[in-house]
């Protein structure tokens, strides 16, 4: 729906801004999909009468015109052929701009100057200079200059004879299907004095009234009172049909509907203004039967007929396009034929032509699921169906078709002949609707008394029926423009909307998600708990109260009970292995003697005197690495510290940390005989992992080797990347190289990776240890160690020149450095 | 005999011999013999050239027929030989069990804790947390618990030998206290986590066991609302037939207290009428006002109860001991 500022000012004063109104439109639910400026274009042209026209003494092609602006006269040296003397053009005065030509830097500004030798006070424009489609506004498409209107006023602004006097503003607003009252500017205009309070000031319709009666000159028949519920008819004689005058071609063009003549212009106009569609028919087209009236005796009166189609029926609309039609379409017919698809479109037969004197306004209502129907089957989408489909207002025909005929007699001349016809067998029921003001508050969060709500929804047109002071309720009678409000809510909502959906405090959300910091390292817990258990280890939750011996295999540093129920428990676990340990021995005890166990939990140690307490993540293997089997050299395998080492590198992995290390102890410690500590960038200690010193697995009575590894969780989870990004996928082909190393037994895996990390091999991907050997063609005191190196580049498939080249220079760098010899 | 009877005698006993063999080696040997370069049929085929022109086309057409008979018939016996080649000489047993990845099990406490945590968020509600090792202030004194109160007994508490007194936490409630201190409300939150108390183990006792607290705090909360999530929650996790009971009862920090017992068919089954499975009530005014809340403003409701209990009734388990003995038989089963 398009509506411009000045329209929407004729029915309602407000005095915000083009640009507030944009603003305050969209926070009552239309929102403003574009906004057109219209005018303060042609500042400066006015229109201009050619005087005389001679030949420029030095050019052929150019004439030397004295032309009247209205004021003075001017002498004008112009180029185009199509002019005489006589003639009304548009003038550009010195001083003035054209329009902006699209593509141009600037405006062309028009100077007084010398055309070979001859001065020239302005210029005379074309319709391209003006960036005007002729046609558009009315005139004829030529070379040369455009020629004005006989009747245009010499010295008139050219943006007043265009209609377009005074700027403008054009909104384009999205009309919500539930709004169909908003269909029109009226129905906008309502909106705003609600808002602003101004009065709703709704044009008059008073006209002449002739002393001919319309009944006896038409005849309405609702055959099909369930498609249309209501039809009038009034009866316009004597019209003089021909263009629009400017105010209303202008309306109309603004919002971009055509002109076409003046009597249909006036029904476009009273659609856009009311949101009621009318069709006018010419009625000497229609065709009539016999009537006996009182006063004159028998005559011939049209009778219109609105009845469903016939199946196969032919109508040819006033496109001009033949639809064949069903009983599902609705038609106005006289006597002899269909005159109109209702609701959609009329008919070439009885259309408004330049030989029309007397005119006839339909103005009916239609039922809307019909209309939708209609347009659809027939794929026939009008301004008229539109709004039948949304639901037009039953109420409104009368006024609607008298405003129509107003506006008529003042474009068209002519006589309303009295009275309307109509067929309205069943009026529309009154809605009313109860408010509890109380359940507004509730619902809205905002307490406003109920002598405000009240007021917007009087605003709204909505009738006070009753209220009740004590309940804080209130009836209300629903206009019947307001098809959308059906039950309480939708008034709370019109409250809501008036009132300012902005205005409604924001609160908190009870108990806002993510208020405490715990919340989401809660869910890190889970994912690390899900790691795990994903990797084949039950969750053990042990005691927190621990033996202080056992406390002490852990570390020295532990906090002790005051008041302990038993030795058993008279520490806090510093560590979550002892725990573990004492988990493994009850199991073994109970011929369990597979375990593979992992706990999140907290442990206690002292910080400056005063305890901390801190989350682990602790890990026990122990036993057979897979469930049984009844085949394979596998099955009897048992875990080893790398099975442990490999679910911590996956833990690690998965959580997303990386640069960690593993630093062999070089000793013994009261609970591991091997063990290494991670760190974190080769400083931050993460945690520890090793096999149990066996004098304390025969402690526990357990006899397979034991792994334990235990993860500072906190740090853990506060080093972690958990962003992911996607690396594309490999496009070319690698090559691999593989070497077999012969290096010394002190030489670690991490002592190689760190030669090749140095040297950094061009377009090396991915190094992987895939064989350690000791025997045979190995020297004693050294270890070959199998690598594969794999080269790929992004974005070409390597030669394999290029990456022998590359293999050749870390084989040397790590001969260098590592006296590794490349074993043949 | 004519050429086209030759062919129809070369071609059924090349039949029957293709469809004689019973292994892959010996169909290809058949094959050779027939339609290789030296084959009895390719023989017939070079006949073809020293026919007379009008016998030809249709010797031809004879001889094309019975090379496509031969070839898709060799195709067939391929494949049949083939798939008899792929076959175990012994039929697989699938009776016998499979080569099993182990699949970790949760501790039946963490899975009860992940399900009430679920319900709780669900509604609006975060996790959060605090120290297991309080001080009396957080533990005792702003949850309007007198310093008489028998839960300040040192019977109940434990003590830690550190200075300042601390003691380890014997509700979870310690937490109410230190995040309304640290925020404004509303609140909307459950902590669980471990508690501690001064009790022998048994059965049904365990000196450390688990606990989720829940606390509410906005405007305009009532003991309705308290009523309706609660029932809520616990229809969630212990079932729709669960009916819930709520009898006065007494806590220092909650006004009006009140115990929250619970009934369902396996609560008849086990003989009795009624649980008893939490406490709850009113945030205390006082405890309110100890945290800078304005009372008049701020209502709220609090619960806290034992997931140990939950577990057992939800699993059937007897002896809260099983859950810290980690035995993998036991852990397995959930």
């Amino acid at each position: 729906m398009k509506v411009t500022l000045n329209w929407l000012k004729q029915y309602v004063e407000f005095t915000w801004s083009a640009e507030e109104l944009t603003e305050r439109l969209t926070m009552l639910g239309l929102e403003v999909e574009g906004v057109t400026q219209l005018g303060g274009e042609f500042a400066g042209l006015v229109v201009a009468q050619v005087i005389t026209r001679d030949k420029h003494p030095n050019a052929d092609k150019l004439s030397v015109c004295r032309v009247h602006d209205g004021q003075c006269e001017r002498q004008i040296v112009c180029g185009a052929q199509n002019f005489k003397a006589g003639d009304k053009v548009p003038l550009i005065l010195p001083g003035a701009s054209l329009p902006l030509k699209p593509g141009a830097p600037e405006p062309f500004t028009i100077k007084v100057g010398k055309i070979r030798g001859v001065e020239s006070h302005g210029m005379l424009c074309s319709h391209e200079e003006l960036g005007l489609d002729p046609e558009s506004i009315g005139h004829r498409r030529e070379d040369g200059l455009l020629i004005l209107r006989e009747d245009a006023q010499v010295g008139q602004p050219f943006a007043e004879y265009l209609g377009r006097s005074g700027s403008d503003v054009v909104y384009d607003l999205e009309v919500t299907p539930n709004r169909p009252d908003l269909n029109s500017v009226i129905g906008i205009a309502r909106e705003i004095a609600a808002v602003t309070g101004s009065p709703l000031k709704t044009p008059g319709t008073e006209c002449p009234i002739a002393a001919e009666k319309a009944s006896a000159l038409v005849g309405i028949e609702l055959a099909a009172p369930d498609l249309c519920p209501r039809y009038t008819a009034r009866i316009v004689r004597g019209v003089k049909v021909g263009p629009s005058p400017n105010w209303l071609r202008s309306a109309l063009e603004k919002v971009g509907l055509r002109s076409i003549n003046n009597v249909v212009d006036v029904s476009n106009f009273v659609m856009l203004e009311t949101g009621q569609p009318l069709h006018t028919f010419d009625y000497h087209l229609l065709g009539g039967t016999a009537f006996q009236a009182a006063d004159t005796g028998t005559t011939n009166r049209p009778n219109i007929v609105v009845r469903r189609a016939a199946a196969g029926e032919k109508f040819v609309t006033l496109d001009g396009k033949e639809h064949t039609l069903s009983s599902e379409h609705l038609l106005i017919a006289d006597a002899h034929q269909a005159i109109a698809l209702a609701g959609v479109m009329g008919g070439q037969n009885t259309e408004i032509n330049a030989a029309t004197v007397d005119v006839l306004i339909e103005s009916a209502y239609f039922t809307p699921t019909n209309i939708r129907r209609t347009s659809k089957t027939l794929g026939l989408r009008t301004d008229a169906s539109y709004r039948f489909e949304r639901g037009a207002d039953i109420n409104a025909c009368e006024q609607a078709s008298r405003r129509c005929a107003q506006l008529i007699l003042e474009t068209a001349g002519g006589a309303l002949v009295e009275g309307v016809v109509e067929a309205y067998p069943e009026s529309a029921q009154v809605k009313q609707i109860s408010l509890r003001h109380e359940k507004s508050d509730a619902l809205l969060g905002v307490s406003l008394p109920a002598e405000q709500q009240s007021a917007m929804l009087t605003s709204l047109g909505l009738k006070l029926v009753s209220a009740e002071a004590n309940t804080r309720t209130s009836v209300w009678e629903i206009p019947s423009w307001r098809v959308d409000l059906k039950r309480e809510v939708d008034l709370i909502e019109e409250i809501a909307r008036l009132y300012g959906v902005d205005k409604i405090p924001s609160t908190a959300p009870r108990g806002a998600v993510g208020a405490h910091p715990f919340d989401p390292v809660y869910d890190q817990f889970a994912e690390v708990r899900r790691i795990l258990s994903g990797l084949g280890l039950n969750e053990a939750q042990s005691q927190t109260l621990i033996n202080d011996a056992a406390a002490k295999t852990a570390t020295a540093d532990i906090v002790l009970l005051a008041n302990p129920l038993s030795s058993d428990m008279n520490a806090l676990r510093p560590s979550l292995l002892p725990g573990l340990l004492a988990t493994l021995g009850h199991n073994f005890t109970r011929k369990c003697s597979d375990v593979q166990l992992f706990e999140i939990g907290r442990v206690f140690t002292h910080q400056k005197g005063q305890p901390k307490e801190g989350w682990r993540v602790a890990i026990a293997l122990t036993g057979a690495r897979n469930p049984g089997f009844w085949a394979g050299a596998e099955r009897d395998a048992k875990c080893d510290l790398f099975d442990l080492k490999g679910i911590v590198e996956e833990l690690i992995e998965a959580l997303g940390l990386r640069g960690v290390s593993y630093a062999q102890r070089a000793e013994s410690s009261a609970l591991f005989l091997e063990s290494a500590t991670l760190a974190l960038g080769g400083k931050l200690y993460l945690g520890q992992l090793g096999q149990l010193l066996p004098a304390l697995a025969k402690h526990h009575d357990l006899r397979d080797a034991v792994l334990l590894a235990e993860l500072d969780l906190d740090q853990l989870l506060a080093r972690r990347n958990a962003t992911k990004s996607f690396k594309p996928l490999p496009q070319f082909p690698s090559s691999r190289r593989d070497v077999a190393l012969l290096v010394p037994e002190t030489t670690t895996h991490e002592a190689v990776l760190q030669v090749v990390r140095q040297t950094k091999p061009a377009n090396l991907d991915t190094v992987e240890l895939f064989d350690v050997f000791r025997g045979k063609q190995v020297p004693e005191g050294q270890k070959s160690l199998a690598y594969a190196f794999t080269y790929r580049a992004a974005d070409r498939t390597l030669k394999d020149d290029e990456v022998n080249a590359a293999q050749a220079k870390l084989l040397q760098e790590l001969k260098n450095r590592l006296a590794a010899a490349v074993r043949e | 005999m004519s050429l086209l009877e030759r062919i129809e005698s070369v071609k059924q006993a090349a039949l029957i011999e293709l469809r004689a063999a019973q292994e892959l080696p010996s169909l290809e040997r058949a094959k050779g013999s027939y339609l290789g370069g030296e084959g009895q049929f390719t023989a017939l085929m070079k006949e073809l050239g020293s026919l007379a022109k009008d016998v030809r086309p249709i010797a031809g057409k004879a001889i094309n027929a019975v090379k496509q008979e031969l070839e898709a018939a060799i195709a067939e016996k391929r494949a049949e030989l083939e798939l008899r080649a792929a076959l175990p000489k012994e039929p697989t047993d699938f009776t016998l069990p499979g080569r099993r990845r182990s699949l970790g099990k949760l501790h039946p406490l963490t899975q009860v804790t992940d399900d009430i945590v679920k319900a709780f968020r669900r509604l609006g509600f975060v996790v959060a947390d605090g120290p297991e090792i309080e001080d009396e202030y957080h533990c005792f004194d702003a949850l309007n618990t007198p310093a008489d109160h028998p839960a300040r007994d040192s019977q109940d508490t434990f003590f830690v030998d550190a200075p300042g007194k601390p003691l380890l936490r014997t509700h979870t409630s310690s937490v109410q206290i230190r995040v309304m201190k640290s925020q404004p409300p509303p609140i909307r939150l459950i902590v669980p986590g471990r508690v501690y108390r001064r009790d022998n183990a048994d059965a049904t006792h365990n000196p450390t066991f688990n606990q989720i607290e829940g606390l509410y705090v906005d405007r305009n909360v009532t003991v309705g609302d308290l009523k309706g999530t609660v029932e809520a929650v616990f229809k969630e996790l212990l079932g729709n037939d669960v009916k819930l009971r709520f009898r006065p009862h007494y806590f220092s920090y909650t006004e009006p207290s009140l115990e929250i017992d619970f009934t369902n068919a396996l609560v008849k089954k086990l003989g009795k009428d009624w649980l008893e499975i939490a406490g709850c009530g009113m945030v205390h005014p006082q405890v309110f006002e100890n945290v800078g809340y304005d009372p008049e403003v701020w209502s709220g409701w609090a619960f806290g109860f034992g997931i140990e209990r939950i577990a057992m009734l939800r699993y059937g388990i007897t002896d809260i001991r099983l859950f810290y003995e980690n035995d993998v038989r036991f852990l397995k089963q959930f």
